[in-house]
């Protein structure tokens, strides 16, 4: 029991240190803020990393009503969620070092990224219904001042806009808790589900209907449709490495809810076949195509990348709408390699911003030559993004695919595969387009001072590109420990 | 065992490999990255000949790699294409120095261009569908970089749609290659075969082998999606436009080669298809290369035309069932031919660029008289190309049409053997038109009089010109030693399940002879009515007053697929952001309304403001930062000291 305390420790440290971040004075020093800010990245880090070498523990807090405790638990999956987040916030907020010298506001901005990570951690831990909730919202309100940080109009703006889609999907999902709890069916993550043929009795086709209410509410956070209206308006407007925290972990956030809700709680099996699911896979694939396809019509670099994770999160979506192991081992795989593909390409976007000035996709011909660490990496990224052999895209597209093809989901079996194929057709339009007229035009404009950006911006880029490939190349790790997971809960 | 298996994955990742030290080693020195990236081609060649010599069956899998499985293995076949391959990457690095000196060092271009290498070996000697689409979606990628390397807007604009078309012909195969594991469980080659041949009736299998199909073809140059290869071989550097077309072209074929062979082995219907696409872009091919008035783009064209020589040879091996030996022999024979033959051709034409800086015929003429090693040279692969006897593509050409005559006999009395007399005609039709825009080349180069003409000036290094000479003598060699080919090509027919050849070839006798008369009776009509009458205009001088050449509008990219492809990927973005945009206007109306209500209730003033700025954005920026920000913070001291109380409690 004592030891299971060290769960809060991860939740509590970064709020702890962004508090110290944000108020203790003489923090606000430049040289000792950001060792400070990186070095509490690395600690938690490196707390995340103990409780995955130690054995599964579990922590009940208090009870917020009967049967309603605020409950962690460090399951595989909640490792892997608090690992993910852990990694890509360290890097982000190397990167972040750098960046947000030049953005202003850094003591602000650390204070609120630490304070999003103890919330994303309390978030993955989390384990009943309950817990998720209750960060997730909070998560939600602290990522805010994130997306409004440089408090322009087009960002304030935003920033609401991200709130309210936010808080009307969460509103969703509580309908769900709430029905769910009424029924007396205990709210406590197990793999395979908690409902059996007594707790649903006579409720089934309510409880499938809050089913798709809780999907679409937490997937509003991923950005699917209906309720991605939000995410083109507010990942651009953010900083840089917000950007990249937004798309690449706060969408996955919205994954990770969603998994936990349909395979931990109502069960692949209770869905299965049903309404709920044909509508779950049209959004996906609907969200997929139209991505992508605004995507391809976006001059701005950055919403632009913005709309491709749009795309990206629902082949997520998908893989896990197809409610195979298959499918579900790639939509995990793709939730790792999306969050390192995004984050990248929001990082080199932001580079190129900063650098150039210059915000539009078709203003970047022939930077290459310039800067040529950070569009050789977009070229990698973009890459993998297409999904083309041997990056990492691919994999994970492979494994979706053949997953939806092993499903018994009628003509979405080779429509969804279609479908992502076409969008993978897409987004070489509009990614890989840019790094090639960026590396082979010859037009040069010689603008002074357009060169890579520092060792603090470019090494998570470079880095990154580099796992993008590497990643692929020799997934088996991933995909080994992903299968145990899908396995045990379809 | 364990040699094998090394040497196999040796010989893929080995240029790769000497990619990555070709390009830190061309950071500091030229001509030591040369001299490193040919020996890396020898050594290639070693490793390819070796396995051949010693291990001609051998198999590796690669676990884990990419997700899955990387398979090799190896047949006769594959290492024929495999020791070709690294042959013209021998030759041409031979000559790309002197191509390139004067220019900045093309780091670039080696780089990719040994990482094209590696690739092209992993893609012929792959087991399964999945490991050759995983090298064969690097070859496009990596051969993208050989067409754009000039860098200018004709060169960016052919890459680029060379670029659209390797990767929709991609995705088409990614998509065939899942239905195929979803109908048949497995991509690997020889268990698909028997699965296929097991199966009565292939209807599931025209699906996803069409979509395959559209994915290889379209890398081979087949009709109707050649349009990018009379674009980009020509536009690439000249040693990149030799490989491009003499080996890249052929992984294309091989893909069609894998889906008809171990998936439609002896399937009447494919086969017949396949024909009847082989048969236009034979003939199209030819066509455009009468039309086309650049050195480098007759020969692309022509490479369109030969392409199709070789797919039909392909779809014949299908059609004929257990008589196909001969197709076998005809199709494995004029890949390499084809091969050689580009490979003198398009070097050639790079000695030509790199003097003249100039591949329009019209002002390249009399530029090869007194230039008796150019003359030799260009000579050897005009006639080997025409298919004149004694050289290497009468045999190829004559196998593959005693293949359409022997179809012609079985389905005598068929609606088929009308199809494959057509198709006779067709051949011999396109044969001459060969013969037509390959005398063109030479007359204009080597005969007339023009103000291209220098004399006494070297215009190539001797080290090319050894090169140059011996690749070019193979030609007449290949075609005299018919005994020697009927062995190397025997040596392929494993591949294609060939059956034996039941009587030996008589490549001399007079009915093969008559065939190749008419062929250049017609190509000599062709040249004399056809392009000296109506394509170029000439006045009483001999100068030259207009060229006709292909219409532009013809043009089948800016014709059909460009428009086609921008109006429905436009129209269709615009559908999805309306339906996109409709919940988001949906919520802006619910909002408003709901300020509405709630400025007539008179709610708090701040919480009204808040929700306006969705609904209305503020005209100012507000200050929001104390109110909101601090409001936040309380929330997370909250929180911290909530979550503090719970744990010294529980302690």
């Amino acid at each position: 029991m004592k030891s299971d305390l060290l769960l809060i420790v991860p939740i509590l440290l970064p709020i702890l240190t962004g508090l110290l971040t944000g108020f203790f004075r003489p923090l606000g020093k430049p040289r000792l803020l950001r060792p400070f800010f990186v070095l509490s990245l690395f600690l938690n880090l490196a707390l995340v990393i103990a409780i995955s070498l130690m054995p599964e523990m579990r922590l009940a807090l208090f009870s917020l009503a009967q049967h309603m405790p605020v409950l962690f638990k460090a399951d595989d999956p909640a490792l892997f969620f608090c690992l993910l987040t852990s990694v890509m916030f360290l890097f982000a907020g190397i990167y972040g070092c750098e960046y947000m010298k030049h953005e202003g506001g850094e003591s602000r901005f650390y204070m609120f990224f630490l304070i999003v990570l103890g919330m994303l951690m309390g978030f993955g831990l989390s384990g009943n219904l309950i817990t998720v909730y209750i960060f997730f919202e909070i998560m939600t309100l602290f990522s805010v001042p994130l997306v409004m940080h440089s408090m322009k109009k087009e960002a304030i703006t935003a920033g609401f806009k991200f709130l309210y889609y936010s808080i009307a999907g969460a509103a969703l999902a509580f309908v769900a808790i709430l029905f769910l709890f009424t029924l007396g069916i205990p709210l406590e993550f197990t793999p395979g589900g908690v409902l059996n043929a007594v707790n649903v009795a006579g409720s089934e086709r309510q409880i499938l209907t809050v089913t798709l209410l809780a999907i679409i509410g937490f997937s509003a956070k991923a950005g699917m449709f209906p309720l991605h209206a939000w995410l083109p308006d507010a990942h651009p407007v953010a900083p840089a490495p917000a950007s990249a925290i937004l798309s690449g972990i706060i969408t996955k956030a919205g994954v990770f809810a969603v998994l936990r809700f349909v395979f931990y709680l109502i069960g692949a099996d209770f869905i299965r076949g049903s309404w709920v699911q044909t509508v779950w896979l049209s959004l996906a694939l609907f969200t997929v195509a139209t991505g992508a396809l605004l995507a391809l019509r976006e001059p701005v670099l950055k919403r632009r990348i913005a709309y491709s994770s749009i795309s990206q999160v629902s082949y997520i979506m998908f893989g896990l709408a197809t409610l195979t192991a298959r499918g579900l081992t790639g939509a995990l795989l793709h939730t790792v390699f999306h969050s390192i593909m995004k984050h990248a390409l929001f990082f080199a976007a932001g580079a190129i911003v900063m650098v150039t000035k210059r915000t539009e996709a078709a203003e970047l011909r022939g930077i290459g030559k310039q800067m040529p660490a950070t569009m050789w990496s977009f070229a990698v990224l973009a890459i993998s993004v297409a999904g083309i052999p041997l990056s990492s895209g691919f994999v994970s597209k492979w494994y979706i695919a053949t997953g939806a093809l092993s499903a018994e989901i009628g003509f979405f079996a080779w429509l969804g595969p279609a479908i992502l194929l076409f969008s993978a057709l897409l987004s070489t339009a509009y990614l890989l387009s840019i790094a090639i007229d960026a590396l082979y035009d010859p037009e040069q404009r010689n603008a002074p001072g357009i060169r890579d950006p520092g060792m603090l911006m470019r090494a998570p880029i470079i880095l990154f590109a580099a796992a993008a490939i590497i990643l692929g190349v020799i997934p088996g790790f991933l995909i080994s420990f992903f299968e145990t997971i899908a396995i045990a809960v379809t | 065992m364990r040699v094998a298996q090394s040497l196999i994955a040796a010989a893929v990742f080995w240029p790769m490999l000497a990619a990555a030290a070709g390009y830190a080693i061309g950071k500091k020195s030229r001509r030591a990255r040369d001299a490193f990236v040919f020996c890396a081609c020898v050594i290639a060649l070693l490793l390819s000949m070796s396995l051949s010599l010693w291990h001609s069956d051998a198999k590796l899998g690669l676990v884990g790699i990419g997700g899955v499985q990387l398979q090799f293995m190896l047949d006769g076949f594959r290492t024929i294409l495999v020791c070709a391959a690294v042959f013209l990457w021998i030759v041409t690095t031979l000559f790309s120095p002197e191509y390139f000196s004067g220019k900045q060092s093309p780091e670039r271009y080696w780089l990719f261009n040994m990482m094209t290498l590696g690739a092209v070996t992993g893609f012929f000697y792959s087991a399964d569908f999945f490991t050759a689409f995983i090298f064969f979606e690097i070859t496009s990628l990596t051969s993208y970089t050989m067409v754009a390397h000039e860098g200018n807007p004709v060169a960016l604009r052919a890459a680029e749609t060379y670029l659209a078309v390797a990767i929709i012909g991609g995705l088409s195969i990614l998509m065939g290659m899942l239905l195929l594991w979803q109908r048949m469980g497995t991509l690997a080659f020889a268990l698909l075969y028997d699965a296929c041949t097991a199966m009565p009736d292939k209807s599931a299998l025209y699906l996803p082998g069409s979509l395959m199909l559209v994915g290889f073809g379209a890398k081979a140059g087949l009709f109707p999606l050649h349009i990018w290869l009379p674009k980009a071989h020509p536009v690439a550097p000249a040693p990149a436009s030799a490989l491009l077309s003499g080996i890249l072209t052929k992984t294309g074929v091989f893909g069609v080669a894998l889906v008809s062979c171990y998936l439609f082995p002896a399937d009447e219907k494919w086969s017949v298809t396949l024909l009847a696409f082989a048969a236009i872009t034979m003939l199209l091919g030819a066509v455009l290369a009468v039309f086309s008035n650049d050195l480098k783009r007759t020969l692309a064209c022509s490479s369109v035309s030969q392409i199709g020589f070789i797919v039909i040879g392909v779809a014949m091996q299908g059609l004929l069932g257990d008589h196909n030996g001969i197709a076998v022999r005809g199709t494995v024979l004029h890949i390499v031919n084809h091969s050689l033959v580009k490979l003198v051709l398009f070097i050639a034409a790079g000695v030509i660029y790199r003097n003249r800086h100039e591949l329009a015929l019209d002002k390249l003429r009399g530029y090869g008289r007194g230039k008796p090693l150019l003359c030799f040279v260009f000579l050897m692969g005009a006639l080997a190309l025409g298919g004149l006897p004694f050289w290497s593509g009468y045999i190829s050409k004559t196998l593959l049409h005693e293949s359409i005559v022997e179809g012609i006999h079985i389905f005598a009395g068929f609606p088929l053997a009308i199809f494959l007399h057509a198709l006779e005609i067709a051949f011999i039709v396109t044969g001459g038109l060969t013969v037509a825009y390959m005398l063109r080349l030479c007359i204009t180069l080597f005969v007339e009089k023009g103000d291209a003409e220098e004399k006494s000036k070297p215009y190539v290094s001797r080290r090319s010109a050894v090169t140059l000479v011996i690749t070019a003598t193979l030609l007449p060699f290949f075609g005299i030693l018919t005994g020697l080919t009927d062995t190397l090509a025997d040596s392929g027919s494993g591949f294609f399940n060939g059956y034996a050849v039941y009587q030996a070839v008589a490549y001399f006798a007079w009915v093969n002879l008559k065939g190749v008369i008419i062929s250049f009776a017609i190509g000599i009509a062709v040249y004399i009515l056809i392009i000296r009458g109506l394509l170029i205009r000439h006045r009483n001088d001999g100068a030259i007053i207009r060229i006709v050449e292909w219409p532009g509008w013809l043009d089948m990219e800016d014709l059909l697929y460009r428009p086609l492809l921008r109006g429905l990927v436009l129209s269709a973005a615009d559908l999805v952001r309306i339906v996109s945009s409709l919940p988001d206007m949906l919520a802006r109306g619910l909002i408003s309304s709901a300020t509405l209500l709630a400025s007539a209730a008179s709610l708090p003033d701040r919480s009204a403001q808040a929700i306006l700025h969705y609904s209305h954005p503020p005209e100012k920026e507000p200050n929001i930062t104390n109110r909101f920000s601090v409001g936040l913070i309380l929330v997370g001291l909250g929180i911290c000291a909530s979550l503090i109380y719970v744990l010294i409690h529980a302690l």
